[in-house]
């Protein structure tokens, strides 16, 4: 199934029910999360990870995508200033 | 930070529960994904993030659209110094710290770049958290605000106030609000490519 229809259709949902939906939607959504999440991990448990690899890559991805949003933010937002 | 440790513990525990078990749990994995895509689409419907973008004004596009580019550009360049598929870079990327939705989209496709979808985020994250005060010395605070993507509406917005200011709070949480809503439609479209 296409990720999208879910998330449209929430969408579309929380948008015409925005003044009746009153419940909280963190407990839900931290239940789904929770349970996907350990979900995801038995996947990976199923698979030979290499941890530092993978350690390396995280951090590398991490640093690189904050450097490049500050220095394009630097240059697109500094003629906002 | 609690719940942090609960997200932790449960990829921990799936984690040894996938490689020392053989236990099935059938298409869970999508009936959860899609349930958890579906509240996030209902959170965003219902969220009142359009009338503040509204009352910014120029900033609380170009902000976000610069997080966006600067974001897969580092993407590219780590795709390049570690030998990972343009592609998987890119979508690993385009969750913007939001590790959550990252991991699991990517999951679906690839156990492995799941994970790193997901590592990759939470750091991101966490480097915001222990960073953003000291960005803010050399960087103008609300442009200093990119680095925590999409994480800037909810978890690093208490660190980036208490920092910042709280002149700095609406643009945080519009800068957010925009890459939380575009989030889901990209990662999805770059794995489709």
């Amino acid at each position: 199934m296409n990720i999208f229809i879910p998330l449209i259709a929430g969408i579309v949902f929380g948008y015409i029910f925005r003044e009746r939906i009153k419940i909280n939607l963190d407990k839900p959504m931290s239940v789904a999360l929770l349970l996907l999440i350990f979900f995801m991990g038995v996947e990976a448990g199923r698979v030979e990870i290499n941890a530092a690899e993978l350690f390396v890559a995280s951090v590398t991805f991490a640093v690189l995508t904050i450097l490049g949003s500050l220095a394009f933010a630097m240059l697109m937002g500094g003629k906002l200033r | 930070m609690n719940f942090l440790y609960l997200v932790l513990a449960a990829l921990s525990a799936g984690i040894l529960v996938g490689k020392y078990t053989g236990f099935q749990f059938g298409n869970s994995y999508e009936v959860m994904l899609y349930a958890l895509i579906f509240i996030i689409g209902v959170d965003l419907g219902k969220s009142r993030g359009l009338k503040e973008i509204k009352e910014l004004g120029k900033i609380a596009l170009i902000l976000p659209l610069a997080t966006v580019v600067g974001s897969l550009l580092g993407g590219l360049l780590a795709s390049f110094l570690l030998n990972v598929p343009v592609k998987w870079a890119l979508a690993i990327s385009a969750g913007f710290g939001w590790y959550s939705l990252t991991g699991p989209l990517l999951a679906q496709y690839s156990p492995v770049y799941g994970v790193v979808g997901f590592l990759a985020n939470l750091t991101r994250e966490i480097l915001t958290i222990l960073f953003y005060p000291v960005a803010i010395r050399r960087i103008p605070k609300e442009l200093a605000v990119s680095m925590g993507g999409a994480t800037t509406m909810d978890s690093t917005l208490p660190v980036i106030v208490k920092f910042g200011g709280s002149e700095i709070t609406v643009i945080a949480f519009v800068h957010g609000f925009i890459l939380t809503a575009i989030a889901p439609f990209l990662i999805p479209l770059i794995l489709q490519l």
